[in-house]
């Protein structure tokens, strides 16, 4: 038996086991993730493009998208500057706690994305720790602030986790050698530091938007799931397959696929411009 | 090879002249660090003047790179003081000292140019293009890479980054320049090239300089004058002839080269090696009769002789046999195993204090050097006899090491 099996590995020089184990690979795929992901494309646009423009030309899923693309925007600037200074801040500071912060700012990766919103919520909400003593006149829940918060704080370690390496293997003579010809700290870090970085940042702001844009479970909590006024596009999609429009939630489906495509062929096929040194 | 009869004679070895004029145009004066209760450095002094290089040498862990840090600035002194060309800047930060650092890996900013790099000092000063420009020419010139200008760091030889890396110190005219083992990541035949090459630069440029590193043969070269460290202070400050000809310790004589040393008593105001008496003017307030020293001499200062007769200018210490010879291309270098000779003891130490019993001492061997004519001349082999003689020594007190 294991003489015909290793007869079988190599036929007159062709390595078999190569061509197995790639069709192996993709036959696993296939139920897995290419299906689904076909079966969007496959159903959005079964009744025609027309009707797939129609659904998505819908005011309320115009707005859907809008509001999912705005609040992950504002969710990736905060996070990405806030990532930028925690990173320094923890890899050229050693001070008691250190490890217990970066640990904590790791944490909401570890964080149901429901246990998320509903922890704002408590905080938030009209009878929060925080949220009662604002509520009469100013409401935080429930609007598109609320949203953005979520975003926060689902996509806070991404950034920051893609930063802080660099910054780690980053060599402290650079920023010595600029301190030593003139430069004061904001000039070296703008000059000198920034420049380094920037690969860092963009696959870290990537990551964090894409993440944002897709997020739902902390989202739905926070947000009401108002149409036309809090609904993001995740959560569209689910309102709309539980009214059983189909078609309406699959084109924003089709376009929340094709848009995180874009964003991963972008960080995996730039990934050398993003990384020059 | 046969030196004149006076170089018998060592000089006392005088601290190195003060430098009143020119004034100095760097001093540090009094440093000391310590990490916890560890001392670093302990009491350095010394100046350099205007176009002068001065070399720090030292052993991995002899403070030399702390030293260099607190001239920069990137490290603050326990105590003591930084003066650049007459100002206090020892509470000054970095950037506002004026120095010039050439670090070892050279912290050439990667995503610039190496146009960028050389003006970026310019750039932070706020000065105009066209003068930045200027001045960025005028220096690719001065360091041969004007075909370079638009190549990142990453495109060129570790030479050539060292010297973008001096380029971009030179165009804010530094105070100081200080390079921190400039040399330690290139190849034996690029580092000698490049410190002849650095060498002419700063004697082009006139500013004074200070160098780290722990190769002897650079620091002998590169220096104006050499201060040799040790564990955190400084054992000798001279010229590369002074601390190699004359070294103050044993350990600036075994640092700086092969060096032989040998016992040997004071008598009669000259000096008892062995069987053998050497006249030696010594200096009498620090050596009397009975006291131990030790005599060093270098390999080179070592003549053979196959017979009694030793030529003028050499003067008998022992006689010894050869176990060993090897040829390093210019010279062949021998080692010899002296015959017993009586070990100094001072009168007053009794025997039970010492941990060796003179019997248990090993017989005294040293190494010596002969130039390829000289080797060609009088062939010697393992095994033989032959009478050792030196033409150069130096004293120093045995209890110093």
């Amino acid at each position: 038996m294991s003489t015909a099996v290793s007869a079988m590995r190599h036929v007159r020089g062709f390595d078999v086991v190569r061509p197995l184990s790639i069709g192996m690979l993709v036959f696993m795929m296939l139920p897995l993730v290419f299906l689904p992901l076909a079966s969007i494309f496959i159903f959005g646009t079964s009744n025609g493009l027309d009707k797939f423009w129609a659904a998505l030309m819908a005011p309320e899923a115009i707005f859907a998208l809008k509001l999912s693309m705005a609040t992950s925007f504002w969710a990736t600037v905060f996070n990405v500057i806030f990532g930028l200074f925690a990173a320094y801040v923890l890899s050229r500071y050693n001070f008691w706690g250190r490890n217990a912060l970066i640990v904590t700012i790791s944490l909401p990766t570890a964080i149901p994305t429901a246990v998320a919103g509903f922890a704002l919520l408590l905080l938030w909400g009209p009878y929060g720790t925080l949220g009662r003593f604002l509520t009469p006149n100013f409401e935080i829940m429930f609007t598109a602030f609320a949203i953005i918060l979520a975003n926060i704080f689902v996509t806070f370690p991404l950034a920051f986790g893609v930063i802080k390496p660099v910054f780690d293997t980053m060599s402290r003579s650079l920023e010595e050698a600029s301190a030593t010809i003139g430069a004061t700290r904001w000039q070296t870090f703008w000059h000198v530091t920034l420049p380094s970085l920037r690969g860092a940042i963009v696959s870290g702001a990537l990551l964090t938007f894409a993440r944002a844009v897709g997020e739902f479970g902390s989202t739905i909590l926070v947000s009401g799931n108002l149409a036309g006024r809090t609904q993001t596009a995740p959560l569209y999609i689910f309102a709309k397959f539980n009214e059983g429009q189909i078609e309406a939630a699959n084109a924003i489906a089709i376009v929340l696929a094709l848009f995180s495509f874009l964003i991963f062929s972008v960080l995996f096929f730039a990934r050398d411009w993003l990384d020059v040194d | 090879m046969v030196k004149a009869r006076e170089t018998l004679i060592p000089k006392p070895v005088e601290p190195a002249p003060a430098l009143v004029d020119p004034p100095a145009a760097a001093s540090v004066v009094g440093l000391s660090k310590r990490f916890g209760k560890t001392s670093i450095l302990e009491n350095i002094s010394f100046d350099v003047a205007q176009g002068e290089v001065l070399v720090l040498l030292g052993a991995s862990g002899s403070g030399k790179t702390t030293i260099l840090r607190i001239i920069a600035g990137l490290e603050m002194p326990y105590t003591g003081k930084v003066i650049l060309h007459g100002k206090d800047v020892t509470e000054l930060p970095a950037r506002e000292r004026g120095v010039g650092v050439i670090f070892q890996a050279y912290a050439l900013f990667p995503k610039m140019t190496v146009e960028k790099n050389i003006g970026y000092g310019l750039r932070i000063r706020k000065r105009k293009r066209k003068e930045i420009k200027e001045k960025v020419n005028e220096l690719l010139k001065l360091v041969q890479l004007e075909e370079h200008r638009k190549k990142y760091p990453s495109q060129l030889s570790g030479g050539q980054q060292q010297r973008v890396a001096i380029a971009r110190t030179l165009a804010y005219n530094p105070e100081v320049l200080l390079f921190d083992e400039p040399f330690g990541a290139l190849d034996t035949q690029t580092r000698v090239h490049l410190r002849r090459e650095i060498r002419a630069l700063l004697r082009k440029v006139n500013v004074p300089s200070i160098f780290i590193t722990h190769d002897q043969e650079e620091a002998l070269e590169l220096g104006d004058r050499v201060a040799v460290l040790n564990q955190g202070h400084i054992e000798q400050l001279g010229t590369p002839l002074e601390i190699y000809s004359h070294p103050a310790t044993e350990y600036v004589a075994t640092f700086l080269g092969a060096a032989n040393l040998l016992e040997a008593t004071v008598q009669n105001g000259g000096l008892q090696v062995g069987s053998a008496h050497l006249t030696a003017m010594l200096d009498h307030t620090q050596f009397q009769d009975g006291d131990c020293v030790k005599i060093v001499f270098r390999p080179e200062d070592v003549v053979l002789s196959t017979s009694e007769f030793v030529r003028s200018g050499a003067a008998k210490i022992s006689a010894g046999r050869i176990e060993e010879i090897s040829f390093v291309g210019a010279y062949e270098r021998l080692r010899l195993r002296l015959d017993r000779g009586e070990e100094c003891r001072a009168d007053e130490t009794p025997y039970y204090l010492t941990t060796e019993t003179p019997e248990s001492q090993p017989t005294k061997s040293i190494i010596a050097t002969r130039p390829k004519p000289d080797a060609a001349a009088t062939k010697l082999q393992i095994g033989d006899r032959v009478v050792v003689a030196i033409t150069s020594f130096t004293v120093l007190p045995a209890s110093k090491r």
